[in-house]
């Protein structure tokens, strides 16, 4: 019974030619504009969460405390809400780790008198304290102890960052949508062709006694049918792209983002995009149902 | 119950005080004017009028093409009045209706149309296509499985209607104007086609204007004119 369904919605969809094929191609390209935008989401979503683990504050203090002070301090500033670790630098270190930087321009740094760089804490937030408000309630924490000079570093820049990821993806999405619509639209006009073509058919089979299903199944299929290629053409294309893509801009996305590769949408993600393409397709057949049946 | 209520064979077919009147723009045309009757298991009645006398709208009444404008319907035991969609296709599944203008799927074969009805009774494929040819055999119209109804003369769409019906072995066989089309020879043909299966146990009604045709059958016949149900004898 199923394969006789299949093959009466392989029937409709000859029937509905052209119209079918630009069903098709539109739910290609709703689902290549969503696949694609969420492909670049996804990526800059993991370049930000890189940078989350990475950020760090940098708490300058008015002097130098004794170690054993500078023990103190770092024990009350892990005590922190929001702090994952601290790590104490003094006035030497700084000034070797600028060695280290300057290489061989490192002459210029014994030239100075005195070390001018202060003593600091590196204070590396758990993932609370690296949101924005969490971020801000650390730092308002950390510059209001004494020993503060000023603190350094912060998250707006990954928010800014993050707020232009959640852009991209909205953007995605609506391009997405509007052309989903679109691709419902072609659908519903293709099995609107499909039914005036099969009115009398359909009236036929009712006479015959042809229970509902089979006499409007087909029509659900053959949407379904439009969708479900539509979607597999666009996780073609999107995977094709990618691969030829991925490792010409590696090398830019690594310096620029930090990413080392450009990953491909999971299985799982796939997987969405082509019941998507299925449920739009569907749902196109069914609109089309409805204007027929008075 | 009554005894004679007993003794009564079960009703295929029981209409009571029918009516069906057709509106044309705001003019009302009686097709039918309050026709009652009854037709039990194993009959075999014809149905004889002029053309325009009715047949073809009380046949569609039958299997709820149309509804009574007034009055009552029922067949194989299903008040048509109250009868839901999936009732109403079931019932479809127990007739065999030969339409007037035999109603073939146009974008399939001879085959093909035989084969759908038999496939929404969900006959099992392997018996189907000796189905299909042990009906088309009947009729006389194997060796054109394979036309497509715009292919067919009058006759052969409407030998391919009957064949249709029969492929299932329905519980009654709803024939309007069967040998409308058909020399002499080919309507003796798809009458004994009806015959065999009347003799089959299936209920048989068939309509046609033809007096020559309803007295060679010499069955009960129903006489209809202008709507109304003039004579019921034999
Ligand atoms: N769908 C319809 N709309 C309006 N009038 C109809 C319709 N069908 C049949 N009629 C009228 O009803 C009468 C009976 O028609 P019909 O049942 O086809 O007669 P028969 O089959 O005996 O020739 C005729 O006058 C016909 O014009
Ligand atoms: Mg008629």
């Amino acid at each position: 019974m199923l394969a006789f369904l299949v093959g009466e919605a392989l029937r409709d969809l000859r029937r509905a030619g052209r119209v079918a094929a630009s069903a098709i191609l539109l739910i290609t390209l709703a689902l290549g504009a969503l696949g694609g935008f969420w492909l670049l989401s996804t990526n800059l979503g993991r370049a930000v969460g890189e940078w989350r683990e990475r950020v760090k504050l940098v708490v300058y203090l008015r002097r130098e405390p004794s170690s054993a002070d500078a023990a103190a301090l770092v024990e009350r500033v892990r005590g922190l809400p929001g702090v994952a670790s601290v790590r104490f630098v003094g006035k030497a270190e700084a000034l070797g780790t600028l060695r280290e930087v300057l290489g061989k321009d490192a002459a210029v740094a014994d030239q100075l008198l005195q070390n001018p760089l202060p003593a600091s804490l590196e204070v590396v937030p758990t993932a609370g304290g690296a949101t924005p408000a969490g971020a801000q309630a650390l730092i308002a924490g950390l510059a209001a102890m004494p020993e503060t000079e000023e603190v350094g570093g912060g998250v707006e820049w990954i928010e800014r960052f993050a707020r232009g990821q959640r852009l991209v993806t909205l953007f995605g999405l609506g391009l997405g949508g509007v052309l989903g619509v679109a691709a419902i639209l072609t659908v519903t006009t293709a099995t609107t062709l499909v039914l005036h073509a099969r009115r009398d058919e359909m009236e036929i089979m009712r006479l015959v006694g042809a229970p509902e299903h089979i006499v409007r199944l087909p029509l659900l299929l053959q949407g379904m049918t439009q969708g479900l290629l539509g979607a597999l053409l666009a996780v073609w294309i999107l995977f094709s792209v990618h691969l030829l893509l991925a490792p010409r801009l590696e090398p830019l996305v690594a310096e620029s983002l930090g990413l080392a590769r450009l990953t491909f949408l999971t299985p799982l993600n796939l997987a969405t995009l082509v019941v998507i393409g299925t449920l739009l397709g569907g749902l196109g057949g069914l609109l089309a149902r409805g204007r027929a049946t008075p | 119950m009554t005894p004679a209520a007993i003794i009564e064979p079960p009703a295929m077919m029981e209409l009571h005080r029918v009516w069906k009147v057709y509106s044309v723009g705001p003019v009302k045309v009686p097709a039918l004017s309050d026709v009652s009757f009854q037709v039990t298991k194993g009959e075999f009645v014809t149905l004889h009028g002029p053309s325009g006398a009715g047949k073809t709208t009380l046949l569609r009444l039958l299997y709820r093409e149309e509804i009574p404008s007034e009055g009552e319907i029922q067949v194989l035991g299903l008040d048509l009045a109250r009868a839901r969609r999936g009732e109403v296709a079931a019932l479809r599944r127990s007739i065999g209706v030969v339409f007037q203008d035999a109603r073939l799927l146009p974008g399939r074969t001879v085959y093909e149309n035989v084969a759908f009805v038999l496939r929404v009774l969900g006959t099992p494929r392997r018996e189907i296509t000796a189905r299909v040819f042990e009906a088309l055999r009947a009729v006389g119209l194997s060796a054109r499985a394979q036309a497509y109804p715009a292919q067919l003369s009058q006759g052969e769409a409407q030998r391919a209607a009957l064949a249709r019906a029969i492929a299932r072995k329905p519980l009654l066989l709803i024939a309007d104007e069967p040998t409308g089309n058909l020399d002499e020879g080919m309507a003796a043909e798809v009458l004994d086609v009806i015959r065999d299966v009347w003799a089959g146990g299936t209920t048989v009604l068939v309509a046609t204007h033809q007096k020559a045709l309803a007295r060679t059958l010499r069955r009960r016949t129903l006489t209809l004119q202008n709507g109304r149900l003039l004579k019921d004898e034999g």
